[in-house]
């Protein structure tokens, strides 16, 4: 049920990272942090949440920057919206996965407002960034009042909509690694309308070589409580040719390694089975010229 | 209950008020400024009824926007559209080209085609239909409603070439 109204909070609007980081330490447990807003005021609307605080981030202009640092990759600030990895050329041209990832996320509106750090946070098995991102690889900074800590993406969501982050930390930055010469990623999302969330979605990394791939990610949303890599699926495709019969086990291995549930927006019998063809999609259309037919 | 003293600039105007901290942009602009062209529809982000312009050029939907959010942004509602009692020529285009049925997605619908015409004064039809996702139309007049974009990318185009218009800020 939705309430036109919004619950009362407190308003707070720290003027600086570290003063957000003493409030958070301060309000613990207590504190919603507002960013682009698209799941908080929803969430306040159904009142999935009752924030004592709301903690805004509107003074920090200084962590809205998208910056790609050569040889080193992509710093994405807790500000910086979905739709500046639409208008970033260096994300279409280094980082195919998560531009691709952007392009179907949402509608214009939400992806003018909604951050990606608000994606990765909300730890929604659903999430398009988060799915990305997680067969990029890359770090979460989180800035506490003991300094910084990264988290590898790998170990960043622990459960439905539970991340690594503690209540005292304020997640800044999002760092995801230069690709090398070789480096290849797609992303595709199954879903009705792009208004929609996902039915399932996929993104894999590869760096390929003469033989085939020689490393691989592989990440899968809407099929278990977080998004996941398919750790077993991947060693599949390590080191041997991309050829039809390996993607023919690669699509049966990760219908194995997922367990989806079924709800509004697909059956978990329906997800099974389209998880295996999309993953092959993907494969395709990443490893591109590399693919050795037989 | 918890209040602020905010300046919101809407369509050109600063106004000062006192409003609840929870107060939605939407509703700030309905309840406390009176400007009722804007609409709500779902209140969950997914209809585009509520769709305004922020510095110009970007859609954003004022539903899931604090109020106190907006401040220090020009917001551009479809009233902000006319120019001295005339019609701006997206107005235009879509009472031309019939794009209106029942009229409730219509405000949310111009300021769409105010951003997109902002970012791309000459999409295709394909780039018109993906920027118009996010804005539903429930008397389902897509198809009119696509060639009012196109109507009005082609009368910009023109007052362009005869004098710098440009969409309302």
């Amino acid at each position: 049920m939705s309430s036109r109204i919004l619950p009362q909070f407190a308003l707070l609007t720290p003027q600086s990272i570290s003063e957000a980081v003493d409030m958070l330490a301060q309000y613990q447990g207590q504190v919603s942090v507002l960013a682009g807003g698209t799941d908080l005021l929803v969430w306040n609307y159904i009142r999935k949440v009752k924030p004592t605080y709301v903690l805004r981030l509107s003074a920090l202009d200084d962590l809205d920057y998208m910056n790609y640092i050569p040889g080193e990759g992509l710093r994405i600030g807790a500000r910086a919206k979905v739709a500046q990895l639409l208008e970033q050329p260096e994300v279409a041209g280094k980082f195919p996965a998560l531009y691709e990832s952007a392009l179907t996320f949402a509608t214009p509106q939400i992806r003018n407002m909604a951050t990606v750090m608000g994606n990765v946070l909300r730890a929604s098995p659903a999430g398009d960034c988060s799915c990305a991102i997680l067969a990029l690889g890359g770090q979460v900074v989180l800035q506490g009042p003991d300094g910084q800590r990264l988290v590898d993406i790998d170990d960043f969501w622990i459960s439905y909509g539970v991340t690594a982050r503690k209540n005292d930390e304020l997640a800044v930055e999002l760092r995801i690694p230069e690709p090398t010469s070789i480096t290849r990623s797609a992303f595709y999302r199954l879903t009705r309308v792009h208004e929609d969330l996902a039915k399932l979605n996929v993104a894999v990394r590869f760096e390929m070589c003469q033989n085939g791939c020689r490393s691989a990610r592989i990440s899968m949303g809407c099929v278990g409580p977080t998004p996941l890599r398919l750790k077993q699926t991947e060693k599949l495709l390590e080191g041997v040719p991309v050829t039809d019969e390996l993607l023919q086990q690669v699509a049966a291995a990760a219908r194995k390694e997922i367990a989806p549930i079924a709800d509004q927006r697909s059956t978990e019998e329906y997800r099974r089975q389209v998880s295996g063809v999309i993953l092959t999609r993907v494969i395709e259309r990443a490893a591109g010229t590399h693919r050795i037919a037989i | 209950m918890k209040t602020k003293m905010i300046t919101l600039c809407v369509n050109g105007k600063d106004h000062r008020f006192e409003a609840p901290v929870n107060r939605t942009l939407l509703q700030a602009l309905r309840d406390d400024l009176r400007l009722t062209e804007t609409k709500y529809g779902c209140g969950t982000g997914e209809c585009g009824g509520c769709t305004v312009l922020v510095d110009g050029k970007d859609s954003i939907c004022s539903c899931l926007t604090l109020a106190v959010e907006a401040e220090g942004r020009h917001i551009t509602t479809v009233g902000g559209m006319t120019r001295n009692g005339e019609l701006h020529p997206i107005q235009v285009a879509f009472i031309e080209e019939g794009a209106i049925q029942c009229g409730y997605c219509t405000p949310g619908m111009i300021m769409k085609t105010a951003s997109i015409l902002a970012n791309n004064p000459t999409p295709s039809e394909e780039e018109i239909r993906t920027g118009l996702e996010g804005n539903i139309c429930r008397c389902t007049g897509y198809e009119k409603i696509v060639q009012a974009v196109q109507r009005a990318s082609q009368m910009l185009d023109t007052s362009q070439n005869q004098k710098t218009g440009g969409l309302g800020t």
